[in-house]
């Protein structure tokens, strides 16, 4: 448990959460907004941030850390440096060193985890009218793609 | 959630926003066009097109020359990890592949971006507007090459915009593996068709009546080899000129398959017209999607004859029904012409449907292409699969397979459907599909050295 503080701690530091001062500019820049109908304070990033600050560990069993694209754009517009993505990829980092989420999806080719089942549900829906083959080729982790890719064209 | 078809062109609010009960709310979308707006009557009659990025696995060393000019022009710095492009190296077998973005026709990426960012320019460019890029990865997400790439550097996404028409790194290929060119597409193949189907309907309709069914100058006659075979079957007797005159067109189907499908055929020439008017709504119910259905239409016309005694499917049919009415015979009779547009309408389920699934002349010409010289052949290995897949597209009698196609299998297609329009050959850019003789093994992309 204690190990576990430090890392929550050393996550907090490295992402420099503590320095937010909730001036929202991340959620204004969010692509979740655009993505999911249910968006939310909870969902988006400043809300993440006040509850790592705020409840400690009790994030990680939270869902709403899976919805994140961990995109650049909250990272680059927040005046005080604070870098949502690597708070949310730290934490995201230390729930599947615990146990397998079941909030992930797993390439289909190497078994590896490659993106949050929420983001990967968002894409299959923008894609949904393409035919089987290529959606199931998306289940794979683009490492895979790449090596299929590669061995079908040479 | 059942995809509403009238809504299909356009991203409906419940996708956008992401599940059913979403209510839909301004994004993005409403403050900039759809990229599938409607375009310009020109664009759509001369499309300016873009060069093809062309990549030659067997000349390619893997030296990265194309990464670090391609790294150079994103991040000013040498530096192959943020280049648009990715050279995948195989040490064990010693083959090497450039991956880069092919610009889809109908691009994955443009589709599921988040901020709408990816836009594909009347050029045929798919860009990323950086000024929308919030550089999530989505992208990468959506392609079936992952081929937009994240740069380890700067956490950016970069992707291949051709260098705007002057690539670099075909530019600084020293093995000329990659190269930019206009693709290897023949695009002059569509003109002459439609020329020989013009210059072929006036002379058949127009100039010399009747004369796909029969025609007799000197000692040279032609006749339509269906039209022969419901004779014999209805008069009982075999009359040899007949036979000798039908023999020239079986004699063009075994040396190039049913060209005369594709490149003469009156009423072929009639429904390529009307399939460019009519809008294909309406899927075709399942007795008639079948193409065996022909080989029935041709027995039940010989067999007809046979009964009846005269040339029963002749009096029907599209092909004579359009050579003859012309002329003084009568201008347009009424009722035998009437068979023309009532099976034009077919169009409405599928591009020359007739020809498809029930003209016994292309029947019996399929019959004889069977034993044809020529095969057409398309290479999954040089084609690019799930960018382009226009072979299928344009295929008149859909014979060629898409689906197999992506998978990475070179389809296999039938000779006796097709009806050699040649519209593959002429429009692949990456040179794929080509005719072979029957004899010939392997596809192009795959032959021994």
């Amino acid at each position: 448990m204690n190990q576990e503080n430090d890392r929550l701690a050393q996550v907090k530091r490295y992402s420099r959460a503590s320095f937010c001062v909730e001036c929202g500019r991340c959620v204004a820049v969010c692509p979740m907004a655009d993505m999911y109908a249910d968006f939310s304070i909870e969902m988006s990033p400043r809300g993440v941030i006040q509850k790592v600050l705020r409840g400690g560990r009790a994030i990680l069993e939270d869902k709403n850390i899976w919805y994140c694209t961990e995109c650049n754009a909250g990272t680059e517009i927040c005046p005080q440096g604070v870098s949502c993505r690597d708070l949310i990829r730290g934490l995201r980092e230390m729930v599947l060193e615990e146990h397998s989420e079941d909030r992930v999806s797993y390439c289909r080719c190497c078994g590896k985890p490659f993106l949050a089942l929420p983001v990967e549900n968002f894409v299959l829906r923008r894609l949904e009218e393409e035919p089987p083959n290529v959606r199931a080729l998306l289940e794979c982790c683009p490492a895979c793609r790449r090596l299929t890719y590669f061995r079908r064209n040479t | 959630m059942e995809p509403d078809p009238a809504k299909a062109k356009t991203i409906s609010p419940e996708r956008r926003t992401g599940g059913e009960g979403g209510t839909p709310f301004l994004s993005l979308e409403d403050l900039r066009p759809s990229p599938r707006a409607r375009k310009r009557l020109m664009d759509r009659l001369m499309p300016r097109r873009h060069g093809y990025l062309l990549f030659d696995p067997s000349r390619c060393t893997g030296c990265g020359t194309c990464e670090m000019v391609c790294g150079k022009r994103n991040v000013s710095l040498v530096a192959p990890a943020s280049a648009s492009l990715k050279v995948l190296r195989n040490e064990e077998s010693g083959k090497n592949f450039a991956l880069y973005c092919q610009h889809c026709r109908k691009p994955l990426c443009l589709e599921a971006c988040p901020t709408r960012a990816i836009a594909r320019g009347e050029d045929g460019i798919v860009r990323i507007e950086k000024l929308f890029c919030v550089e999530c990865g989505i992208c990468t997400m959506a392609c079936p090459e992952a081929a937009p790439l994240r740069d380890p550097r700067t956490k950016g996404i970069h992707k291949c915009d051709l260098c705007e028409g002057d690539p670099l790194c075909a530019r600084h290929c020293p093995e000329e593996a990659l190269t930019y060119t206009r693709g290897k597409a023949f695009r002059w193949i569509k003109g002459l068709r439609w020329t020989v189907q013009a210059a072929s309907f006036l002379l058949l309709v127009f100039i010399l009546i009747g004369t796909f069914c029969f025609f007799k100058a000197g000692v040279v006659s032609l006749s339509c080899p269906t039209g022969t075979l419901q004779n014999i079957a209805s008069t009982k007797t075999i009359v040899l000129t007949g036979i000798f005159s039908a023999l020239a067109l079986i004699l063009l189907t075994v040396l190039a398959g049913r060209l005369f499908c594709g490149w003469i055929c009156p009423f072929g020439f009639l429904l390529d017209l009307a399939g460019k008017v009519i809008p294909r709504k309406i899927a075709p119910p399942r007795w008639m999607a079948n193409r065996l259905n022909k080989y029935g239409v041709l027995a039940g016309a010989v067999g007809g004859s046979f009964a009846l005694g005269y040339q029963a499917f002749c009096t029907v049919c599209p092909i004579g029904t359009l050579c003859r009415s012309y002329g003084v015979q009568g201008f347009f009779r009424g009722a035998e012409l009437a068979v023309v547009p009532a099976l034009a309408a077919l169009e409405v389920t599928e591009r020359r449907s007739w020809c498809r699934y029930f003209c016994p002349v292309g029947a019996l010409l399929a019959l004889v292409a069977s034993l044809g010289l020529i095969k057409i052949v398309i290479g999954a290995k040089k084609c690019k699969k799930f960018s382009c897949i226009q072979c299928a597209e344009v295929c008149p009698v859909g014979i060629i397979d898409g689906n197999i196609l992506r998978e990475g299998v070179s389809p296999k297609i039938p000779m006796t459907e097709c009806i050699s329009c040649f519209r593959c050959i002429d429009r692949c850019p990456y040179g794929a599909a080509k005719i072979r003789f029957r004899w010939q093994r392997g596809v192009p992309g795959e032959e021994k050295p």
